[in-house]
């Protein structure tokens, strides 16, 4: 359901393979990355672009991983479409999550 | 051609099929002698064979006995082999039928044939009878096996039904706990509509006086839907009554502090380890005054639609309750006069999708808002519903809606 590709630096660069993050994938999407994290990965950058809609599950299997990365890592967040920055805007996560317009930005803001 | 091998009397036990019948097979050939020496293998396993001389008496057995299996000949006259698999396969029968297929010695082609035509297992001529027994043995097996997994299906049928019956006695408990009555609340009403995705939901409202010219209200959306956010919404519900606002949400001075009770409720409900949070709009009209004071964690921002039709959303967003601790929570102000109304919903609204995966969204939502609210406030549930089941071509919703209108009334 996720592509994931390392850059250089180590950062996983996260692409879901599904339109909607909502109630019917939060879980298993949320699986996924924490298989990658307990195998050593910490910071991330997940690009949403291609993904039209991110509902209350799904923003809580993304607090649910930030909260497991913890201080030891960091997860960034890329290309939200209009719908789901309107949602990061209600639930105040825009202030929670870093949030970039591509994924190149998000890597860059991470540096090295 | 029949192998002359004696049959010996070395058979396994029989398996039985439901209860103790024993398991019936129809032995379909055309040559007696061939039939007569499957049947005494078949009776001797301890099975019951029913003989018969062509195709359409094997059809007619399959569709008259409780026989699981079938053993045939692939020439017969009329019917043949062949054709009389095809006819069992596209029958509707209680069981599968298991056809044991005898055919020529070169028969490959003959094979491939059948295989597809829905046979399952072959046996050469001349065959002898430990060839037969292994395979009616192993069909024997695939319908003890078949028997066991309807079984399970049975008892997990039985296990649904009561988890759907608790279910819905579930929901009218927490419907019991929804506002009673017409909606009045000193000189406001309220309108309403809770439309739960699953059996229970996960929403939860209400509203109540607070003394003599204050209201208090509040709608909660707990993230996910079903039996889990059910729980914590229905635990919402009991918590969050008139006493808990006179409680926590006023300040020292007496003024009310929606946003203290938020934050009150956000450490109570935040726990590590858990992703379980819940969003939610809260409000103390003082009706002296027509000030609203509000507190939006992350519920959406409601409508605001004046007496001459004119309409905002109010609120700039908030965090939900539970997901992080010691965060902070602001008051909004807003004025709400008579004739006004306020629209609160949850995202099971604005987030429906239509059949070609486009949401409801917040345009069409007011769109329909400032029509039906023209026909008086009491029409808005009914009228949003409809237009939400229309967008969704009568599909239910995925998620859990709640409508709640507030309609601000006349103080004499």
């Amino acid at each position: 359901m996720i592509k994931t590709s390392l850059n250089p630096d180590g950062i996983c660069i996260v692409e879901p393979q599904f339109e909607r993050l909502t109630a019917a994938n939060a879980d298993s999407f949320k699986t996924e990355i924490l298989a990658l994290i307990e195998n050593g990965q910490t910071r991330f950058v997940i690009n949403f672009a291609g993904v039209s809609m991110v509902d209350s599950s799904g923003i809580g299997a993304l607090v649910g991983l930030l909260k497991k990365v913890g201080n030891r890592g960091e997860i960034a967040i890329s290309a939200l479409s209009d719908n789901a920055t309107q949602i990061f805007r209600i639930t105040r996560m825009d202030r929670i999550f870093r949030i970039f317009p591509n994924s190149e930005k998000a890597v860059l803001s991470m540096g090295v | 051609m029949i192998n002359t091998h004696p049959v010996t009397a070395e058979f396994n036990t029989p398996m039985l099929v439901k209860g103790s019948d024993l398991i019936q097979i129809v032995v379909a050939d055309d040559d007696a002698m061939q039939r007569q020496f499957t049947s005494a293998i078949v009776r001797r396993m301890g099975y019951d064979p029913i003989e018969v001389v062509d195709g359409d008496a094997a059809l007619n057995a399959i569709v008259k006995t409780r026989a699981r299996i079938l053993i045939c000949d692939i020439n017969m006259p009329g019917l043949d082999g062949m054709a009389l698999t095809r006819q069992i396969r596209k029958m509707k029968l209680l069981h599968y039928i298991h056809i044991v297929m005898v055919t020529g010695r070169d028969g490959t082609d003959d094979r491939r044939l059948a295989l597809e035509a829905g046979v399952d297992d072959f046996m050469t001529k001349p065959f002898d009878a430990s060839m037969m027994k292994v395979r009616i043995r192993a069909a024997a097996r695939l319908i003890a096996h078949e028997d066991a997994l309807s079984d399970q299906y049975r008892i997990l049928e039985v296990a649904k039904d009561r988890i759907e019956s608790d279910l819905r006695a579930a929901a009218q408990a927490q419907r019991r706990l929804l506002p009673l009555g017409d909606g009045n609340v000193l000189t406001c009403r309220f309108h309403s509509a809770f439309v739960p995705s699953t059996i229970v939901s996960g929403d939860m409202f209400s509203y109540f006086p607070l003394d003599r010219n204050r209201i208090g209200f509040y709608a909660v959306d707990v993230a996910g839907h079903g039996i889990h956010a059910a729980l914590l919404s229905v635990a919402i519900g009991h918590l969050v009554t008139s006493d808990y606002f006179l409680l926590h949400s006023f300040d020292a001075n007496g003024k009310p502090d929606p946003a203290a009770m938020v934050r009150g409720l956000n450490e109570r409900f935040v726990r590590d380890g858990c992703d379980e949070y819940f969003t939610m709009f809260c409000g103390i009209l003082d009706q002296s005054t027509d000030c609203l004071t509000f507190c939006q964690a992350g519920y959406p921002s409601p409508f605001l639609v004046s007496r001459t039709g004119e309409c905002e959303m109010i609120g700039a967003g908030g965090y939900p309750v539970g997901l992080f601790g010691e965060l902070d929570y602001e008051n909004g102000l807003a004025t709400l006069t008579i004739g006004d109304l306020l629209f609160l919903y949850s995202d099971g609204g604005v987030e429906a999708e239509s059949l070609g995966k486009e949401p409801f969204g917040e345009d069409r939502l007011k769109a329909i808002l400032l029509q039906s609210a023209v026909e008086g406030a009491d029409h808005i549930p009914e009228t949003v519903i409809a237009a939400l089941s229309d967008w969704r071509s009568g599909v239910a919703l995925d998620d859990d809606l709640t409508i709640l209108v507030l309609e601000r009334g006349n103080l004499s």
